[in-house]
C-alpha cells in the first residue's frame, strides 16, 4: 500500500453496527437486515430486484472491536500528524447508526480504561504516547505543544463550545496558519486525559446549548481540533513545525435532506418574503456546468467545508467513517450513507493548473 | 363587479363565511408559527375545519343559485387546462364561472394546507378538484390568479415527488394563461381573497395587480429551478433572467441579494462569450448594489454589531460584484486574444486588418441583436445601468489601445477587490484576485507590440506574485502554491524568450544582457523545480506514477526545464557541456516516462516529440563539445 501523502484520496471505513435493542430505531422482532458485510472492502445491499454491492478502503462488519476500527482508521493519520501533517477523521451516518460509539464510546465514557472506548479517546492516547516517546528519545532537543480548540457549525453559524457565552465567530485565513476560527479559544492540553476534558466539557455544553437554544445536535457539525506544534533545537537553529488533527462529527446524514441533499425539490417563495433565496443556488449551478472558462462564483462554500478544505484533498490526511445500521427498516438512510460515502471517495481537491499556465509550447 | 359575485352579499350569513374565512387565513398563517413543537399543525388543522365548513356553506348557498347551470362535466383536468375557449362550458364571469372559482379558491386553501401537514396524496386530490371546476371556465379577470396560483402549487407538488416533467407541466399552463390573459386583457384580476372579504376590506387595484404580478414571478422562478433540474440550462438561465428581470420591475426585491444574482448571471453569460449580456448584468449589478445604502463608516461599525454587520455585508457583496467584472474583461480580452493570435501565439497582423474591417457591419448587427435581448428594463434604473454600461466595450478589442481600455475597467475593479478581500484573513480570494490581474497584464501584453515594454508587463506579473509564493504556507495552501509556482516559472519563461528575441536583433548581446537573460533562465527553472519538488512524498520521493491531474503540468515543468538549461549562456565549455547534460536529463525523462506509461504520451504529444528529437540530437551535440574541450586541453 503507497503510503506517498499527495494523491491520496478521501479515505473511507464503513462500519456496521450491531443489532441492538432500544436504540430509538426499533428493530425489536424485526431481524431482517439489509446490509450484508461480503469482505473486508465490500458490502452488500439487499435492494430490489437486484443486490448492489459498493466497496470501500475497508468494510467493518458487527464484531469489529474499537481497538480495531482505531488502528486501522486513527493510527496512520495520528502518526503524520506528528510528522507535520494534517489530519482530518470524518464520522457520517444517520442518528442510531452507532457515531458516537464509534468516535467516543458507549453512553459518552468518562472512563479512559474501558475496552469500549472509542477512536478519539485512543487517538489522544495514541499521540499523547508518541509524543513522549520523541520527547525521550531526542533527550529534551525536542519540545511539544498541544492545544484544541472545539466548535459546532449549526445553521451556517459558528459557535464556541469552549466558550458557551460567546457570540457565533468567524472564519478567516492567515497566509501562515491556513483557516482558521478567529476569537475561538484554545485549551492546552498535557496528557490525553486533559484533552478528554476539554473535549468533554465541550460535548456538556453541545447538549446544553442543544436544549437551551433549539438547536438540534443532529443538525449540526461538531470539529475538535488538536494543533500539535513541535520545537526542535539542534545546532542553535530552532525547527517548528506544526500540523493539525480534526475530529468531526457531521450531522446525521437523514438530516442532509433538509438542506441539499434532495436537489428536484423546488425551492417555494412564500408571498411575503420578498426574497427568492434559491435563484442564486439555480444560477451558479448554470455558471458550475460551464465549460472551462475562467469565472467567479460569489456564493461561499458552506462553513465546514471551507474550514475543512484542507482536508478534502490536498496535502493531508482523511478518513471518513461512515455508520450504518443494518436493519431492513434503515434501508433508505443506509443507501444514502453508503451513496454518500461513494461520493466521498471521489472528493479531491484537484492541483488545478489553469489549462492556460499549462502552457503551449513554443 | 361585486354583485353576482356575492349573491348573498352582506347577508349576515355571508359575513360569518367572511370572518370565517379570514380566520382561517390568520390561523394558517400567523398563528401556526407559534404552535407548540409536539404539535406543530394545531393552527393548520384548525383553518382546516373551518374551510370544509366553509366549503359546505357555499355548496348549500349554490344550490339556489346555480342550478339548472349543466352537469359537472369531469374532464381531463390537465387537457383542459390548455383547452380552446369553445369547449368550455362557462365563461370565467357567468354565474356558473363564478361558483366555479369561489369553490375552487376553497379547494386551494384546503389543498395547500393538506400540503403543508404533510398530506400530499389529499392535498393533490384538492388543488386537482380545482382544477376541474377551472376547467369548466374560460379564463378571466375572475379566475386568472387562481390558475396561475394552482398551477404553482401543483408544480411545486410533483416536483417534490421528482415528477420533474409533470411539475414542468403545471407551470408552462400556468405560463401561458398568463401571457394570453395579459395579451387580451391585462387588467387587474381578483386575488384570492376576493371573494371572502366584504367590500370594505378589499384589496385596492394597485394591490391586485401587485399579487397577480408576484404569483407569475414565482411561477418563472419556479420554471427556473425545473429547467435546471432537467439540465435544461439554457432555458434555466432565461427564465433566471426573467425572474430578475420582473423582480426589478415590480420592486420585488432585496437589492445586495438581486445585485449578487445578476452578478452571478453575468458569469452564466460569459461562459456562453455573450458579452452584451453580461455587461448588462454587471451594470445593473453595480446600480442595485447601490441601493442597499451607504457603506458605514469603520467608526460606525465599531460602536455597534449592526454597522459592523451591515459595513461587512455591503463590502463583501461589492467586492465580490467587482470580482465578476473583472472576470469580464479578463474573458473580453482573452477571447479577442484567441481571435487574433496567429499559431504560435502572436499577434497575426492580417488576420487583425481582416478583423477591423469586418467590425463596421458586426456593429450593425449588435445593435440590432440588442434590441432583442432581454434587458432590465426599470424605468428609473435605466439611465444608470446605461451609464455603467459606458464605461467598458462589449466588443472584442482588436489592438491595444481597445485592449488596454479594457484592461484599465479590470484593473480598477482588481483594486477595489482587493480593499475588502484584504490578504490578511481572506488568503485565498486575495491570491485569486491578484492571479485575476496577472492574467490581466498578461493578455494585454499580447496586445503590445514593443518586446522590451511587453517584458515590462510580465515583469508586474513577477512582482505581485513572487512575494506571496515566498510566504504562502504549502502545508495548508499546496495547490495555490503550485499555481504560483507554475505561473512564475511560465512568466519568467516568457520574459527569457523575449529577451531573446530581443538580442537576437543584436549583433553581439553585451555582458549586462546575458547576465539578465541567464537570471530569466534561472529563475524559471528555479520556479518549474518548486514545482516539481512539491510532489515529492514527504520522504523526497518523486512518484513512479503522476496523477491524472498534475500530468501534464509535471511533464511540461520537466520539459520547459530541459529547454531553459539548453539556453543558458555560458562563457566556458565546461559549465556548457554541465547544462546540456542536465537538459538532456530532463528531455530523457519525459521521454521514458511516456514508454513506461503510454497513456501519458496523449497529453503531451507536442512536448513529446520535440523531446524524442532532443534526446537524439544533443548527445551529438555535446559529443561536439567533448571533442573540442578535450582537443583544446
Amino acid at each position: 500500500q503507497s503510503n506517498s501523502i499527495d494523491g491520496d484520496a478521501i479515505k473511507v471505513y464503513v462500519r456496521v453496527r450491531p443489532l441492538t435493542q432500544g436504540t430509538g430505531l426499533t428493530t425489536d422482532g424485526d431481524r431482517n437486515l439489509c446490509l450484508a458485510v461480503t469482505s473486508d472492502h465490500t458490502v452488500r445491499l439487499n435492494s430490489k430486484p437486484e443486490p448492489r454491492n459498493f466497496t470501500y478502503d475497508h468494510v467493518a462488519d458487527m464484531d469489529t472491536s474499537q481497538e480495531s476500527v482505531f488502528s486501522c482508521v486513527a493510527k496512520n493519520i495520528v502518526e503524520s500528524c506528528m510528522n507535520g501533517y494534517n489530519g482530518t477523521i470524518f464520522a457520517y451516518g444517520q442518528t442510531g447508526s452507532g457515531k458516537t460509539f464509534t468516535m467516543l464510546g458507549p453512553n459518552e465514557l468518562t472512563d479512559f480504561s474501558d475496552e469500549l472506548r472509542g477512536v478519539i479517546p485512543r487517538s489522544f492516547e495514541y499521540l499523547f504516547f508518541l509524543i513522549s516517546r520523541e520527547v525521550e528519545k531526542s533527550a529534551g532537543a525536542k519540545s511539544f505543544l498541544c492545544k484544541c480548540s472545539f466548535i459546532e457549525i449549526y445553521n451556517e453559524q459558528i459557535f464556541d463550545l469552549l466558550d458557551s457565552a460567546s457570540a457565533s465567530l468567524f472564519l478567516r485565513e492567515d497566509i501562515k496558519k491556513g483557516v482558521f476560527v478567529e476569537g475561538a479559544v484554545e485549551k492546552y492540553a498535557a496528557s490525553a486525559a486533559e484533552a478528554y476534558q476539554v473535549l468533554s466539557m465541550g460535548w456538556r455544553n453541545r447538549r446544553v446549548a442543544s436544549t437551551s437554544m433549539n438547536r438540534e445536535s443532529s443538525r449540526s457539525h461538531a470539529v475538535f481540533t488538536m494543533t500539535l506544534e513541535s520545537k526542535e533545537t539542534g545546532q542553535g537553529v530552532v525547527n517548528i513545525r506544526t500540523s493539525q488533527l480534526n475530529l468531526v462529527d457531521l450531522a446525521g446524514s437523514e438530516r442532509q435532506k433538509d438542506t441539499h441533499a434532495e436537489g428536484s425539490r423546488l425551492k417555494e417563495a412564500s408571498s411575503i418574503n420578498r426574497s427568492l433565496m434559491c435563484l442564486g443556488q439555480v444560477i451558479m449551478a448554470l455558471v458550475d456546468v460551464s465549460n472551462g472558462r475562467s469565472r467567479h462564483v460569489c456564493y461561499r462554500d458552506s462553513k465546514l467545508t471551507f474550514l475543512l478544505r484542507d482536508s478534502l484533498g490536498g496535502n493531508a490526511k482523511t478518513y471518513i467513517i461512515a455508520n450504518v445500521h443494518p436493519g431492513s427498516k434503515c434501508f433508505g438512510e443506509s443507501l444514502s450513507t453508503l451513496q454518500f460515502a461513494q461520493r466521498a471517495k471521489l472528493i479531491k481537491n484537484k492541483a488545478m493548473i489553469n489549462e492556460d499556465t499549462q502552457g503551449n509550447v513554443k | 363587479l361585486h354583485e353576482h359575485n356575492m349573491a348573498s352579499a352582506g347577508s349576515r350569513e355571508w359575513r360569518a363565511v367572511c370572518e370565517k374565512f379570514r380566520r382561517a387565513q390568520d390561523l394558517s398563517e400567523v398563528e401556526s408559527r407559534k404552535d407548540p413543537e409536539n404539535d406543530p399543525f394545531r393552527s393548520k388543522y384548525k383553518a382546516r375545519e373551518l374551510l370544509k365548513e366553509i366549503y359546505c356553506t357555499l355548496k348549500n348557498f349554490d344550490v339556489d343559485d346555480g342550478e339548472g347551470e349543466g352537469p359537472e362535466a369531469d374532464g381531463q383536468a390537465r387537457e383542459a387546462l390548455n383547452g380552446e375557449p369553445a369547449n368550455k362550458a362557462h365563461t370565467g364571469d357567468s354565474r356558473a364561472g363564478l361558483r366555479a372559482a369561489k369553490l375552487g379558491v376553497i379547494d386551494y386553501h384546503l389543498g395547500v394546507n393538506h400540503i403543508e401537514t404533510e398530506e400530499l396524496s389529499a392535498g393533490e386530490e384538492y388543488l386537482m378538484n380545482c382544477v376541474k371546476l377551472l376547467d369548466e371556465c374560460t379564463v378571466t379577470r375572475e379566475n386568472v390568479s387562481l390558475f396561475i396560483q394552482v398551477g404553482n402549487q401543483l408544480g411545486i407538488l410533483w416536483a417534490g415527488r421528482d415528477e420533474t416533467e409533470k411539475a414542468q407541466g403545471f407551470l408552462e399552463t400556468a405560463e401561458s394563461i398568463y401571457v394570453q390573459y395579459m395579451k387580451e386583457d391585462g387588467q387587474p384580476p381578483l386575488d384570492l381573497v376576493d371573494f371572502f372579504v366584504l367590500e370594505e376590506d378589499a384589496p385596492s387595484q394597485q394591490e391586485r395587480m401587485r399579487r397577480f404580478e408576484m404569483a407569475y414571478t414565482h411561477t418563472l422562478y419556479y420554471l427556473a429551478q425545473v429547467y435546471k433540474n432537467l439540465g435544461q440550462y439554457e432555458s434555466a438561465g432565461q427564465y433566471c433572467h426573467s425572474t430578475l428581470q420582473r423582480q426589478l420591475k415590480f420592486s420585488h426585491f432585496v437589492p445586495l441579494e438581486w445585485a449578487i444574482n445578476a452578478a452571478t448571471l453575468s458569469q452564466y453569460y460569459i461562459t456562453k462569450t455573450r458579452y452584451m449580456e453580461a455587461r448588462h448584468c454587471l451594470a445593473a449589478a453595480n446600480v442595485i448594489a447601490g441601493l442597499a445604502g451607504e457603506v458605514p463608516s469603520e467608526a460606525a461599525a465599531k460602536e455597534s454589531e449592526a454597522e459592523y454587520e451591515k459595513r461587512e455585508q455591503l463590502c463583501q457583496k461589492r467586492a465580490e460584484i467587482a470580482r465578476c467584472w473583472i472576470k469580464y474583461c479578463l474573458n473580453v480580452l482573452q477571447d479577442a486574444k484567441k481571435l487574433l493570435e496567429d499559431n504560435i501565439g502572436e499577434l497575426d497582423l492580417d488576420r487583425q486588418e481582416e478583423l477591423q474591417r469586418a467590425r463596421q457591419d458586426e456593429e450593425e448587427e449588435k445593435e440590432r441583436g440588442r434590441k432583442t435581448a432581454v434587458l432590465f428594463d426599470s424605468a428609473e434604473m435605466f439611465d444608470s445601468i446605461c451609464g455603467q454600461e459606458e464605461k467598458v466595450s462589449c466588443i472584442l478589442p482588436l489592438n491595444f489601445e481597445e485592449a488596454r481600455a479594457i484592461f484599465l475597467v479590470g484593473q480598477g475593479y482588481v483594486t477595489q477587490a482587493k480593499e475588502y478581500f484584504e490578504m490578511d484573513g481572506h488568503v485565498t480570494d486575495h491570491i485569486e484576485i491578484l492571479q485575476d490581474h496577472s492574467a490581466l497584464f498578461k493578455v494585454l501584453a499580447f496586445f503590445e507590440e514593443d518586446l522590451e515594454r511587453r517584458c515590462k508587463m510580465h515583469k508586474r506579473r513577477v512582482d505581485m506574485l513572487e512575494p506571496i509564493c515566498k510566504d504562502l504556507n504549502a502545508q495548508y495552501y499546496l495547490l495555490i502554491c503550485r499555481q504560483l509556482q507554475f505561473e512564475l516559472a511560465e512568466t519568467f519563461y516568457e520574459m527569457m524568450d523575449l529577451k531573446l528575441a530581443v538580442a537576437e536583433k543584436q549583433d553581439q548581446p553585451d555582458a549586462h544582457t546575458i547576465k539578465k537573460f541567464n537570471h530569466l533562465c534561472l529563475a524559471s527553472i528555479k520556479y518549474y523545480q518548486m514545482f516539481l519538488d512539491s510532489i515529492r512524498s514527504p520522504e523526497g520521493k518523486f512518484p513512479e506514477k503522476l496523477e491524472d491531474d498534475i500530468l501534464r503540468p509535471a511533464l511540461v515543468a520537466k520539459f520547459r526545464i530541459a529547454r531553459l538549461q539548453s539556453k543558458i549562456i555560458s562563457g566556458n565549455q565546461a559549465s556548457q557541456l554541465e547544462n546540456l547534460n542536465l537538459s538532456l536529463e530532463s528531455y530523457n525523462f519525459v521521454v521514458q516516462y511516456c514508454e513506461e506509461h503510454p497513456e501519458a504520451k496523449k497529453a503531451v504529444e507536442t512536448e513529446l516529440e520535440l523531446s524524442e528529437e532532443m534526446v537524439s540530437l544533443l548527445p551529438i551535440k555535446i559529443n561536439r563539445i567533448q571533442c573540442r574541450m578535450v582537443s583544446s586541453n
